[in-house]
């Protein structure tokens, strides 16, 4: 990962993103027993592949379209050549970014990926592998055109939106987290999509806005998550690896320093202003995308609400009322050497948001590439962010808050709505109906008609033909003086016929 | 590291015939191991181990030391280190005509280390009779050394004729079920493409009136007559057989399959190379036109290789079936490399022969170390093999990775460099499905980990423990190869292109690179 960031060339870049997908190929597979975790490493590395072939194959076109991959001459030689960048080239590079960051059509393997040890998640989820892919956006943002701008933000709105949804019908406490890291993940890549667009229109140095947004709110992003995972760790810490949130409840008091800094994880998530990380960095994305696009700015603005809702259910059903399970009444605070992380992570996000706007340590770096709103829009901002992270967190309250039994409200109520939300779309039906059904019976297939044609018709057919000619030879040596004879007076014409020309009459 | 470099430059200069004699040698030690080894009366098991450990270790040795020699000493490319003995037979224009050049150094740096892992894991692996099979490997291994040590055409098709029949009764007495038909359908299938090469590379001979029979000769022939096309036919077709070129293939899968371990590890790894390598240094180079335009054909013909067979590949449930077939849609790239008939093709393709070896002998290893662990070969009926062995899955989830083409590994160059040629070959639409390939390679990969060696124990137990040390070092052989290569690929590359930019393809490549800059 670190390879990723120090890299100046595609090429590098890219030898260093198979390596971060190998190494988490064997993490997540770290539980060798589990045949789940076998699928899900499997899952991982191939999904990734399947965007590999376009990042690849967007490197390629790079190299030979600028003559070379290093991004600094890149850089340069874009801005010499106006207009030399095409669509598909910048929608190539893209296909890596949908690979490793876990964008729609190629989600499916993140939650999976939760089948690896708590830490291995908090690792992928807040520091590398899904943040690669929008730090290779940063990275590459003069390659992009804006058609292929438009299909950036579409996917990121797309990807934010679905598996905010997706979320609800989770009773997994990893797999919650997961698909809120989709959902944020969506949320930078659409971030990086308005905000170069509205930058490209502005000219200059605005460009840099979409970037600015992306990478301010992955920064975040990283402390409140990976605070979120490590507190879901303490948690099936204590609760003897049950991960159900359903067979927890009332560990707030059980587990107060757990309990407390996760409520500053799921504040900073919500977005609620000035006491969180997730305010300002989202703040920016929002206001980015209210500049840019209406329709973005409604999904978006949803999804925010959508998100603290369901962070909100995560936090009542597991921290607050009673117990659910005796494993719940019986949880202890985890020792110290689990807790500290936790506050010191909390400290950021917390506090995290404040290094943009006041001189800080990053200061420097993403100062001027993040748009704040002036004025009159920052109070709306304000209102608008307290409206979806407040009124989300209210809304789950609550919606969850007074159930106490161990079924969700959603599905009580709204069995529909909870039950489209557990499908999710359908998309890991549908990639598997695709390797067992297709993949699978076209290899069939295929192996069927090689060892029938090349191996058995044309090979054996070759071989029995030779053995036919064999039969015919030896049924000609049959032992006999008289058929010899006869041979070799049949000989003798030939070659008096040959001798005297008798062919050529014909 | 200056130091180091003295060493060999020190050597190069005080004995100029010494790297000379070493690469005779290198075809002479495993030949004089294996006369020993059968005319020596009643001998220990002791001895006979170690007869074989050194029959194969001096190739190997030879072989590391002339690699840094050659960097060192012949920056162009050219052939170094030759030699010539007079057979008698100099009125042909025959005599053993011995060197290397930068295409011949990597495979016969691929022949000394595969040659000898396959040695050790051969003295683990508990076989019958070993003394002829040793005797026989032995004479194998002289025959891959000679191969690509000869400049001499006609030596060059004799060691290989010399290797391919010891293998031929190793599968036909050692090998497992079917093994007698097997053999037979190999035999026959292999020695029909030995002899329409023999028959292509004669009338290249006669045609292009060069006064000898050697590699250099004929490049410098450049021919032009009304029958290159045919001659390209002949060499294509009688190569390919030898490569397993689609629709030429289905020898090697159930071959390989069959085959015990060393033998696949050796012909896979390194005899099948032979195929490639005479197209790359003869086919090629004196005849780019008819090459050229052949190449619809080629391109064809490898992207069934990759497609076709990356699909056949999938569906196998046999590991060492799937091993096969991945060695056949490998083989695909290497194609492909010489399809896109440019520098970086060519020497992508060279890469990827080196690395392909290397990995793919180290695969057929582990896959009969599974197979006599597990008892089975059948992947879906074993499992957990993880707890058992854990040693045996690092490599094995190493050598995958390999083959699917995970930088640090140096089958990784040869991909990626096919990959950029493509682009600029006729036909650019290539590299999506030769892309492709890449996540077929991995589907088929990663399932065979994951059911090998993921989940609980399997219902038949597991016989043995994990690799002994000397399976370990027979596989860290391979290992560091591909790893050296894969950190520091410039460790043939540079020579590579030093001796390929002379070539024609040079030419198209000139062509590219203006039209580019245009």
């Amino acid at each position: 990962m670190l390879g990723i960031v120090l890299a100046d060339s595609l090429f590098m870049i890219f030898i260093f993103w198979e390596l971060v997908g190998f190494s988490s190929y064997m993490l997540i597979g770290h539980y060798l027993k589990k045949p789940s975790a076998a699928a899900a490493s499997k899952k991982a590395f191939i999904v990734n592949r399947v965007g590999d072939f376009g990042f690849l194959l967007g490197i390629i076109l790079t190299y030979w379209t600028f003559g070379t991959t290093e991004l600094t001459a890149l850089a340069a030689a874009v801005d010499v050549n106006e207009g030399t960048v095409s669509a598909a080239l910048g929608l190539l590079l893209f296909c890596g970014v949908l690979g490793k960051s876990a964008q729609m059509p190629l989600h499916v393997w993140l939650p999976d990926a939760m089948e690896g040890p708590t830490p291995i998640s908090a690792l992928i989820h807040a520091a590398t592998m899904v943040a690669a892919g929008v730090f290779l956006l940063a990275r590459v943002f003069f390659l992009f055109t804006p058609e292929a701008l438009t299909v950036i933000t579409w996917v990121g709105l797309i990807t934010a939106f679905s598996a905010a949804f997706w979320a609800f019908a989770q009773n997994d406490i990893k797999k919650i987290l997961a698909y809120s890291t989709l959902s944020q993940l969506g949320y930078m890549v659409a971030a990086f999509g308005l905000g170069t667009t509205y930058g490209l229109a502005q000219g200059g140095d605005a460009v840099l806005y979409g970037l600015g947004a992306a990478m301010f709110h992955l920064t975040t992003h990283a402390f409140f998550k990976a605070l979120m995972f490590l507190g879901s760790g303490s948690v099936i810490h204590a609760m003897h690896h049950e991960q159900d949130i359903y067979k927890m409840g009332g560990l707030l008091r059980k587990m107060p320093v757990t309990g407390i800094t996760f409520l500053l994880g799921v504040i900073a998530i919500a977005g609620i202003p000035f006491i969180s990380a997730g305010f300002f960095s989202k703040d920016a994305i929002l206001f980015v995308a209210k500049l840019q696009s209406t329709p973005a700015f409604v999904i978006l603005v949803i999804t925010a609400l959508m998100t603290a809702t369901y962070m909100g259910r995560l936090f009542v059903v597991a921290f607050l009322g009673s117990a659910r399970s005796e494993a719940a009444g019986h949880a202890h605070e985890s020792p110290w050497v689990m807790w500290l992380p936790l506050v010191i992570l909390s400290v950021f996000a917390v506090g995290g948001g404040y290094m943009v706007l006041y001189p800080g340590v990053l200061h420097g770096i993403l100062d001027g590439a993040v748009l704040h709103p002036k004025g009159s829009d920052k109070l709306l901002m304000v209102v608008i962010s307290i409206f979806a992270g407040g009124g989300g967190l209210l809304l789950s309250w609550l919606f969850y808050g007074r159930n106490s039994g161990n079924t969700d409200a959603l599905e009580a109520k709204l069995p529909a709505v909870f039950n489209v939300s557990r499908s999710r779309f359908w998309f890991d039906e549908l990639y598997s109906a695709y390797v067992t059904k297709v993949q699978q019976r076209v290899a069939d297939l295929i192996d069927f008609l090689d060892t029938l044609f090349i191996g058995g018709l044309l090979v054996r057919g070759a071989a029995g033909v030779a053995g036919l000619f064999g039969i015919l030879a030896r049924s000609l040596h049959t032992g006999s003086v008289s058929a010899y004879v006869w041979w070799f007076f049949t000989g003798l014409l030939l070659f008096l016929a040959y001798a005297t020309n008798v062919f050529s009459l014909f | 590291m200056s130091m180091l470099a003295n060493i060999f430059t020190a050597a190069h200069e005080q004995y100029p015939t010494l790297n000379a004699s070493l690469v005779l040698l290198a075809i002479v030690a495993p030949l004089a191991a294996a006369l020993s080894l059968s005319v020596a009366g009643r001998l220990t098991d002791g001895a006979v181990r170690t007869m074989t450990v050194v029959g194969f270790a001096i190739p190997a040795l030879i072989a590391l030391w002339l690699w840094p020699s050659y960097l060192l000493t012949q920056p162009d490319g050219g052939y170094a280190f030759t030699s010539r003995s007079f057979t008698g037979l100099q009125t042909f224009g025959i005599s053993l005509y011995l060197g290397l050049n930068a295409i011949a150094l990597p495979m016969f740096v691929l022949a000394g280390l595969t040659g000898l892992a396959a040695a050790l894991y051969t003295l683990k692996m508990g076989i019958d009779r070993l003394r002829l099979f040793v005797v026989l490997l032995l004479i194998m291994q002289s025959g891959l050394m000679g191969v690509f040590a000869s400049i001499d055409v006609f030596f060059f098709y004799f060691f290989h004729e010399f290797a391919l029949i010891p293998t031929f009764i190793m599968i036909a007495i050692w090998g497992r079920r079917g093994r007698k038909s097997v053999a037979l359908e190999m035999t026959i299938y292999l020695t029909l493409g030995a002899m329409i090469t023999l028959a292509g590379l004669l009338l290249l001979y006669l045609e292009a009136g060069v006064s000898e029979f050697t590699i250099p000769a004929l490049q410098m022939a450049f021919y032009e007559g009304n029958l290159d096309n045919w001659i390209y036919v002949l060499l294509l077709i009688g190569f390919g057989i030898l490569v397993s070129l689609f629709p030429f293939h289905s020898w090697a899968p159930r071959g390989y399959a069959t085959a015990p371990a060393p033998v696949a590890m050796l012909h896979a790894g390194v005899l099948k190379k032979f195929g490639l390598y005479g197209l790359i240094q003869i086919a090629l180079p004196v005849l780019p036109d008819a090459a050229a335009s052949w190449g619809p054909l080629l391109m064809w013909l490898a992207l069934a290789n990759i497609v076709v067979i990356g699909l056949v590949t999938v569906a196998q449930r046999d590991l060492k079936l799937m091993l096969g077939n991945a060695s056949v849609m490998h083989m695909g790239y290497a194609f492909l490399g010489l399809y896109a008939f440019s520098v970086i093709g060519v020497g992508g393709a060279i890469l990827m022969m080196f690395a392909h070896g290397l990995s793919v002998a180290l695969l057929f290893m582990l896959a009969d170390g599974i197979e006599r662990r597990c008892g089975t070969l059948d992947m879906p009926s074993m499992g957990g093999l993880a707890q058992k062995a854990p040693v045996l899955m690092a490599f094995f989830v190493a050598a995958t990775m390999a083959s699917i083409g995970l930088p640090g590994f140096a089958n990784f160059w040869g991909e990626l460099a096919i990959f950029v040629s493509l682009w600029k070959s006729e036909a650019p639409w290539v590299l999506i499905p030769a892309i492709l390939g890449i996540v077929i390679s991995a589907i088929y990969g990663l399932r065979a980990v994951a059911s090998i060696f993921y989940g609980d124990s399997p219902a038949q137990p597991i016989q043995g423990g994990d690799l002994s040390k000397t399976e370990k070092l027979a596989g860290v052989v391979l290992l560091v190869g591909l790893l050296v290569v894969g950190f520091w690929p410039r460790s043939f590359s540079d020579a590579i292109h030093q001796s390929l930019v002379d070539s024609p393809f040079a030419a198209y490549e000139v062509q590219h690179v203006h039209t580019f800059e245009d």
